[in-house]
């Protein structure tokens, strides 16, 4: 996200699934739709069939989606940047780049270009593994068959340098004019039904809702939403500085209880964890997480299962289970990959103690004394909840009502202004839900009745109640009242060179300026709209229209992204020539080294490159996939992919159990994992796979045991993750479990 | 047994055979669609509660991880000409009007004749019970119960539930993710399966072309 946002200025897919049945190719990169995201797939073969669209899996397993590819190309994994930077060279050596939409649209083509020099198709080769003869390849197909969308997801982004693995993923776009149009767009498909909606309301621990960071101005406008005292959000903290620095990341907290306090971003150790619908065998160096777990005071577990977070600690006190409802047990919205809101009815009461997470909140909030500023904005107070304090009768409230978590959505339209949020109202979005007959499946565009001309899902940007919704960002071929939009205008009108960042003249949503222009003055933090409705009065888009950039240069990572080997490499060699970066003092409060964790000599013991990835199945932590007879029946255990030759050279057959073990890392002795064989040419005999999504055995020995009884699920398994290791991305702290090493014994 | 209340799809007076006639249901999958998400399977478990081990319908992969890997599901295809329906000795399997192959599991006798007839492997036998013993066989419906009263208890217990006779298609189509499994009127499923050859071109990706005409037409 961080990545699209440096780039274009939104943290978002531009196109949507639907849209990908307007493309001519589609590159598949880092990816693997057929098994995560099975639904698009509908879109992505009907393009094939109907367009004859032209599709193209970059992996380096052979997937599921692999097999109703045009071509594959197997790549190393964490080589994207050399594979695709290999290509826009190829591109621009034969001169099929759009040159009309790099001279009005973009920034600092001219010196990406000499970058561009250093991947030629022998580099680029050596690096990914890909012969040149693909390269070309792919190149020409993209080139001769536009537009054409690229499409990703955490394949990507799970290494070192993710952040600039997604903007060369965005650069090859802009080369190819495939920006703004049906069928193209940089198209990142979010993990879950409403992960894009996590983010947008800051999920993340480096801004408040709607992406305004959390500087001084940030918590200035939150409290003017919110109805509270600037001083008195100021007076809860420990110090200014402390409110305004980013938090621990989801990838990293446990480190804040593990290392020494005089080594963190803040002055004491982390003591409490509070985990609301997280697994913790999803994240890295689960190893770690374990300790860190036995360390910790307190451990809060709120989920609808039994997660491997409660069984994973050696500890019988101190951890808290809290049962949730699930999403069919509440009504309210969720924000897809699309950026689309979709409201969900309940479907049933909420089933023996479980509660919504919304009334767990309200009720955590009474208990630690701010019930009445947390349920309160600047239009009033949510309706529905019961009074402070609530009577005894209140208190087991099971579920608020369904006009509070409306009120809830209301409070989001008021404040998130930066990306337009504003239109989605609870009302528009039911009456979407009963005229969801007259959309269009290709355009999500309704025809005829009171919905006319609004776009499913009033995707954000949606800058009033009346705007249709922006399916397709930065579109110039339509007006900002339909959805149109030009690159953010988020850098200022001119870069730190002089050049300018505005679009130039010709390039601008129709019927409005028509050329580049600055935002609308105070657009994201005018409450009362009318700055919004002004620019959209004169046509013009509130956020501006600026120019994308080739050239990041306020990034904390390289203003043009360079391959950087993966902190666990393969290649010596090329660690010499392609290293990772130096070591960084703090990053999210805790030290991030990158070079003195890069051991070239790491590849003579640990010979294999491990990757991981999700199965169909499962889904994440997996504990209610795992609890559901049917999927475990589908796939009922923990297995490791490896190649005919790597399985013959230790001596496993298919299904004996063979041991997994990962450089030490961080603790004294490498880490290890009991898992079946399953011997497949999926992977090249250079790699072996691990799906991620089994917990409840550690290191060879049953937790199963630790359950509370009759909540363990049909299948348990060791987790990945207990074997991933070290490296993290140096702008979002994202894991970097897509590239490791490791080696396999018999067991 | 009770008497069969069987409600039967019909075609319209309208149709190319101008006549009001029942409707011959088929299952269609193409294979240039199916992904292999299983969400056929699962959700034909849950719709008819279908006991682990017994699979009325099942995704078959072909040369996984390499390339021409290929998916298919398999339920009970409903032949016209039905194999097990001409083996089985009592016979328990026989053709509804609208060409579904039924099965009546108080007459079936569990010889698993039906089992070395069909080329599908559509009939399905509890596994694991004492001394290899068959018990009563298990088939896909098309989600159409079977030869009770349609709805009653009986039915849901012993064929699961009955979707025809409600006007909706079976539970494993109406989910497929990629519309790769298509059920429905012979002549509707027909005309889907020509609109996607059409739309493909030569070859059309049917199954068996490369066997039938060779590789690169």
């Amino acid at each position: 996200m961080a990545g699209l946002a440096n780039v274009f200025g939104y943290g978002a897919m531009t196109n949507h699934q639907n849209d990908i049945r307007n493309s001519r190719s589609i590159m598949i990169i880092g990816m693997n739709p057929a098994e995560n995201h099975p639904i698009s797939m509908q879109h992505i073969l009907t393009a094939k069939e109907v367009n004859r669209a032209l599709i193209i899996s970059v992996d380096p397993r052979f997937t599921k989606t692999s097999a109703f590819a045009n071509k594959y190309v197997r790549i190393r994994s964490g080589t994207d940047v050399a594979f695709v930077y290999g290509l826009i060279n190829i591109i621009l050596a034969n001169g099929w780049e759009d040159k009309k939409f790099i001279a009005e649209r973009t920034y600092d083509f001219e010196t990406f270009r000499n970058e561009i020099a250093k991947y030629d198709p022998d580099t680029a080769s050596d690096i990914t593994g890909a012969s040149k003869e693909d390269l070309l390849w792919v190149a020409r197909t993209l080139a001769e068959n536009r537009p054409g969308t690229v499409i990703w997801a955490m394949g990507g982004t799970q290494h070192n340098h993710g952040t600039g693995v997604v903007r060369t993923y965005c650069h090859l776009q802009m080369v190819l004019g495939n920006m703004g149009v049906p069928g193209g767009g940089t198209d990142v498909f979010r993990g879950h039904d409403g992960i894009q909606g996590v983010t947008d309301v800051g999920g993340g621990p480096e801004t408040l809702p709607g992406y305004y960071g959390v500087g001084e101005t940030a918590w200035k406008h939150w409290a003017k939403v919110w109805d509270v005292p600037y001083e008195w959000l100021l007076a809860r903290f420990k110090s200014k500085a402390m409110m305004e620095k980013p938090g621990f990341t989801v990838a990293r907290w446990y480190e804040g209880v593990l290392l020494d306090a005089k080594e963190l971003g803040q002055e004491a150790n982390l003591k409490a964890v509070f985990f609301m619908g997280h697994s913790t065998n999803s994240m890295q160096q689960m190893d770690r997480v374990k300790k860190a777990l036995e360390k910790v005071e307190l451990i809060v577990d709120i989920d609808p299962f039994v997660t491997n977070t409660a069984v994973l600690p050696d500890r019988k006190d101190g951890i808290y289970l809290l049962p949730a409802a699930t999403n069919y047990e509440a009504a309210g919205s969720a924000t897809n990959t699309n950026r689309d809101l979709q409201w969900r009815q309940k479907i049933v009461d909420p089933v023996y103690e479980s509660r919504p997470d919304l009334t767990i909140m309200v009720d955590l909030a009474e208990r630690l004394g701010f019930k009445k500023q947390f349920i309160h904005n600047m239009k009033g107070d949510w309706k529905g909840v019961p009074a402070t304090p609530m009577s005894e009768k209140d208190k087991y409230v099971k579920a608020l009502p369904e006009q509070t978590i409306e009120d809830v959505l209301r409070e989001i339209n008021m404040g998130c202004l930066s990306i337009g949020y504003v239109g989605q109202t609870p009302e528009r979005l039911k009456r979407q839900q009963e005229w969801g007959h007259v959309f269009d499946i290709k355009t999500k565009k309704a025809v005829g009745g009171p919905v006319d001309g609004e776009q499913w899902g009033l995707p954000w940007p949606c800058w009033t109640d009346k705007h249709p919704g922006s399916a397709i960002l930065y579109r110039t071929d339509i007006p900002v009242a339909q959805g149109g939009a030009g690159f953010r205008a988020v850098w200022g009108p001119t870069a730190p060179d002089g050049k300018t960042m505005l679009s130039a003249d010709g390039s601008a949503p129709k019927d409005g300026p028509t050329k580049g222009y600055p935002a609308q003055k105070d657009y994201a933090v005018d409450l009362t709209g009318e700055s919004i409705k002004l620019a959209l009065a004169e046509g013009r888009n509130p956020y501006g229209n600026g120019r994308a950039r080739f050239n990041s240069w306020n990034i904390a990572a390289d203003p043009f992204p360079i391959h950087r080997e993966p902190i666990h490499s393969p290649r010596p060699d090329l660690i010499v020539k392609w290293p990772t970066y130096d070591d960084v003092k703090e990053h999210y409060r805790v030290p991030q080294p990158y070079k003195s964790m890069q051991k070239p000599e790491w590849v003579k013991s640990f010979p294999l490159i491990l990757t991981t990835g999700r199965v169909v199945e499962m889904e994440g932590g997996s504990a209610p996939q795992r609890t559901s007879s049917w999927l475990v029946e589908l796939n009922p255990e923990m297995y490791i992919e490896m190649h005919p030759k790597v399985a013959a050279d230790h001596n496993l057959r298919h299904g004996e159990m063979c041991w997994v073990e990962t450089p030490e890392d961080m603790d004294a002795k490498p880490s290890r994992i009991k898992v079946k064989v399953k011997i497949t040419k999926r992977v090249g005999p250079d790699t072996v796979f691990l799906p991620f999504h089994w917990g409840g055995v550690f290191e060879g020995n049953s937790l199963a045991h630790k359950f509370p009884e009759g909540t363990a699920p049909f299948s348990i398994g060791e987790s990945a993750n207990t074997v991933t290791t070290y490296g993290y991305d140096r702008v979002t702290q994202m894991q970097e479990t897509k590239t490791s090493l490791c080696r396999v014994k018999k067991a | 047994m009770a008497q069969a209340q069987t409600t039967i799809p019909y075609r319209e007076a309208g149709g190319p055979q101008g006549k009001a006639e029942p409707a011959r249901m088929k299952f269609y999958v193409d294979v240039k669609r199916c992904i292999e998400c299983g969400g056929c399977e699962v959700a034909c478990k849950n719709e008819n509660n279908v006991p682990p081990g017994i699979a009325r319908i099942r995704v078959v992969t072909i040369n996984e991880g390499e390339a021409g890997e290929t998916n298919i599901a398999v339920p009970c295809m409903h032949c016209s000409k039905a194999p097990c329906v001409a083996v089985c000795p009592v016979d328990a399997l026989y053709h509804r009007p609208d060409g579904i192959v039924a099965l009546n599991k108080e007459t079936c006798i569990g010889c698993g004749y039906c089992l070395y007839a069909c080329p599908f492997g559509a009939p399905q036998f509890p596994k694991g019970s004492a001394f290899g013993a068959r018990g009563v066989m298990d088939k896909c419906t098309y989600c159409a119960g079977g030869p009770e009263v349609a709805f009653s208890e009986r039915e849901k217990r012993l064929y699961g539930s009955n979707r025809i006779a409600e006007g909706k298609l079976p539970m494993c189509a109406s989910v497929c993710a990629t519309k790769a499994l298509i059920a429905g009127d012979a002549e509707e499923v027909a005309n889907a399966v020509r609109q996607r050859m059409a739309a493909r071109g030569a070859g059309g990706g049917a199954w068996g072309w490369d066997s039938a005409y060779g590789k690169g037409l």
